[in-house]
């Protein structure tokens, strides 16, 4: 089943003496479960597109479809209850809640969904957690913590609300290669398990061997997207 | 929304020094504004109070023409049967007591030193029931009808060295107006000091029996005013009104064009310089609340450039722009529940001193009764009037301040674009 589909893409940003196209008509679809990287230089439109099917930019011209709902007619608070339903985002510097404990960060997406009582919701953030090998550090702080452990927290973030899509925005930059490498192992099994869509930006080929698609960008366009295995 | 609760009163907490700073700018500020309120009303009530019980009592029948001539204290102008009045004021229920008096201008003499003061003819008899000077009197005894002896005030017996004993000359001033200057002057004993706490009193006043007031300015069984004292303590205006009425009603028989006129009548000056100084006191609020808002909006300033990938990333995970403001409003109105809480604890707890301990004046330095004179008839020392209405009053307007204060810096954080914020370092 088709979960995202771009038809002719494209965001030019506009600034006081020029207009730069960071996205030139770019057309793509993906199908649910995939587990894709979008690969790039800096400055080839790796984030905008991933804002853009994040649903926190708007498109400049073309169509997107994120599970058959057209996102391009939707207004900002729309936006805000797709985000919320139905994406995850992990970021490359974490984003976590400073003054929130592991687990409090966790239970954030399932307190905005509202969809669980208490005790549900507490074995759902307690399972996610045992997911991603934080049980024993639910309690503390995104400071008391490394960048591995706030990133899996991030992670488990992400997913702890069940959504179709969830988003990373070169998840392992800030992380040494061997984290990486588990963070990156660990987003494969929770791919598999979940069921949900995983697309993320990077630049490291490590990432992108990783990855089942490879959707190569270069200035704004679609170079190459290749289907792996 | 619980959520957003949790969420705001962390972040609150977040900041420590900058919060406590915010914070205690509130509770300071509204700690001094209800001790503030607490002296100025406490001020009042005893100025009232000691104007009250030690000058004009809660009613003064006096001729309309005197009246409106009283500041020239004109002798011309007398009630001719005051006993006639009496008479008649035993009608109305509310009255408990009555009194003739004289006031004229005069002066005392001492060897080459002479002060101005005022002459106060009163019926000791009476007077003890209508107002303290009896009371009040720290040396010395009570006058007895008929005899050559009289009682000053502290403030004047300190201003001219006076003692109980003394024999001096009191210079009687019987013209009045434009008329020329004529007087009379008599040889008098100090009988008593007396201290009333009302600066006006006494610092000007010499009290003497009727009769040698009359003899002395050449009077018959004249008075220029009657004092009257009701039975309970009239203070609002809806009971003056009703007892004004009954006390004119009573007079219908014999008017001689007098008039009743009530303590606030004889006491406008005191009670428009009362006014214009809570106007001014309102000033102090408005400044007051101006530099709380200011705290507020300067730490939730700080905390939304502080916190602007925070907020961002808040935009990702699904928080609406009314729920990202609602959160920093949350945060403001915390600070502002906590700070107004404790301003007015603290403001509560200095308002009970000055209600118990009272002010003194001798801590403005030399001047301070003199400052505060000039605005309420106190002297010495004033207790405070601390109320439950200015502690919930001011915790309101504590707490609607800080919520107005917050939404700008809300609103800005709402404005914010996420992809923008998200980058932001």
């Amino acid at each position: 089943m088709t979960l995202v589909k771009l038809d002719m893409v494209s965001r030019i940003y506009h600034s006081k003496s020029i207009d730069f196209p960071a996205l030139e008509e770019v057309s793509f679809s993906v199908e649910t479960g995939e587990f894709i990287s979008i690969a790039g230089p800096s400055g080839s439109g790796k984030t905008t597109l991933l804002n853009i099917i994040g649903c926190l930019d708007a498109l400049s011209s073309g169509s997107y479809v994120l599970d058959s709902d057209n996102i391009g007619t939707r207004k900002s608070n729309e936006l805000a209850d797709i985000r919320r339903f139905k994406i995850g985002f992990i970021f490359q510097t974490f984003n976590l809640i400073p003054v929130m404990t592991a687990f409090e960060n966790v239970e954030f997406p399932l307190l905005l969904t509202g969809k669980m009582n208490g005790p549900e919701r507490r074995a759902t953030v307690e399972e996610i957690l045992a997911d991603v090998g934080l049980k024993d550090l639910m309690h503390r702080r995104p400071f008391e913590m490394s960048g591995g452990q706030q990133q899996r927290v991030a992670i488990a973030r992400a997913l702890v609300k069940k959504p179709r899509l969830v988003l990373a925005d070169e998840p392992t930059a800030n992380l040494d290669s061997r984290t990486g490498k588990e963070i990156l192992d660990l987003m494969l099994r929770l791919n598999q398990k979940t069921d949900s869509t995983f697309i993320f930006s990077t630049h490291d080929q490590m990432v992108m061997d990783c990855a089942r698609r490879l959707l190569k960008l270069k200035d704004g366009r679609i170079e190459s997207d290749q289907v792996r295995r | 929304m619980k959520m957003l609760i949790k969420l705001a009163y962390r972040n609150v907490f977040r900041y420590k020094r900058r919060t406590l700073i915010t914070f205690l700018t509130i509770s300071l500020g509204l700690a001094m504004l209800i001790i503030t309120v607490c002296l100025i009303d406490g001020a009042d009530k005893q100025g009232i109070t000691n104007l009250i019980d030690s000058q004009v009592s809660h009613f003064k029948i006096c001729r309309k023409d005197y009246f409106e001539k009283k500041d020239d204290l004109p002798l011309n102008l007398t009630i001719k049967e005051p006993e006639r009045i009496h008479n008649l004021l035993k009608n109305v229920p509310a009255v408990m007591e009555s009194e003739s008096r004289i006031i004229f201008n005069g002066s005392l003499i001492k060897g080459m030193d002479e002060l101005p003061c005022q002459g106060v003819a009163i019926e000791p008899g009476r007077d003890m029931r209508i107002l303290n000077i009896r009371r009040s009197l720290i040396e010395g005894t009570w006058l007895e009808d008929d005899e050559s002896k009289v009682l000053v005030g502290k403030n004047l017996a300190k201003d001219i060295g006076l003692a109980v004993g003394d024999i001096i000359t009191l210079r009687l001033i019987t013209s009045s107006g434009d008329e020329d200057l004529t007087w009379n002057a008599l040889d008098v004993e100090i009988k008593g000091i007396f201290d009333s706490g009302n600066p006006n009193v006494d610092r000007q006043y010499v009290m003497m029996p009727l009769g040698l007031a009359r003899s002395g300015l050449g009077l018959g069984a004249e008075a220029t005013e009657i004092l009257v004292r009701l039975k309970t303590d009239a203070r609002n205006d809806r009971t003056l009104t009703k007892i004004q009425g009954q006390i004119e009603e009573a007079l219908k028989p014999d008017t001689q064009g007098l008039g009743a006129f009530s303590w606030k009548e004889s006491a406008a000056l005191i009670l428009a310089v009362s006014k214009e100084k809570r106007r001014q006191n309102a000033l102090v609020i408005l400044i007051t609340l101006f530099i709380a808002a200011m705290g507020i909006i300067n730490t939730m300033l700080m905390a939304v450039f502080e916190r602007t990938r925070e907020i961002g990333m808040l935009a990702a995970l699904g928080l609406r722009k009314a729920e990202i403001k609602k959160l920093f409003v949350l945060e403001g109105s915390i600070i502002g529940i906590f700070g107004s809480l404790v301003g007015c604890i603290l403001g509560g707890l200095g308002g009970w001193y000055y209600e118990t301990y009272g002010f003194r004046l001798a801590s403005m330095g030399e001047s301070g009764d003199k400052i505060i004179g000039a605005f309420a008839p106190v002297k010495d020392i004033f207790y405070g009037d601390l109320s439950f209405e200015i502690l919930v009053s001011t915790f309101l307007l504590g707490v609607f301040i800080s919520i107005i204060s917050s939404f700008y810096p809300a609103s800005k954080a709402t404005r914010l674009n996420p992809i923008e914020a998200l980058k932001h370092i």
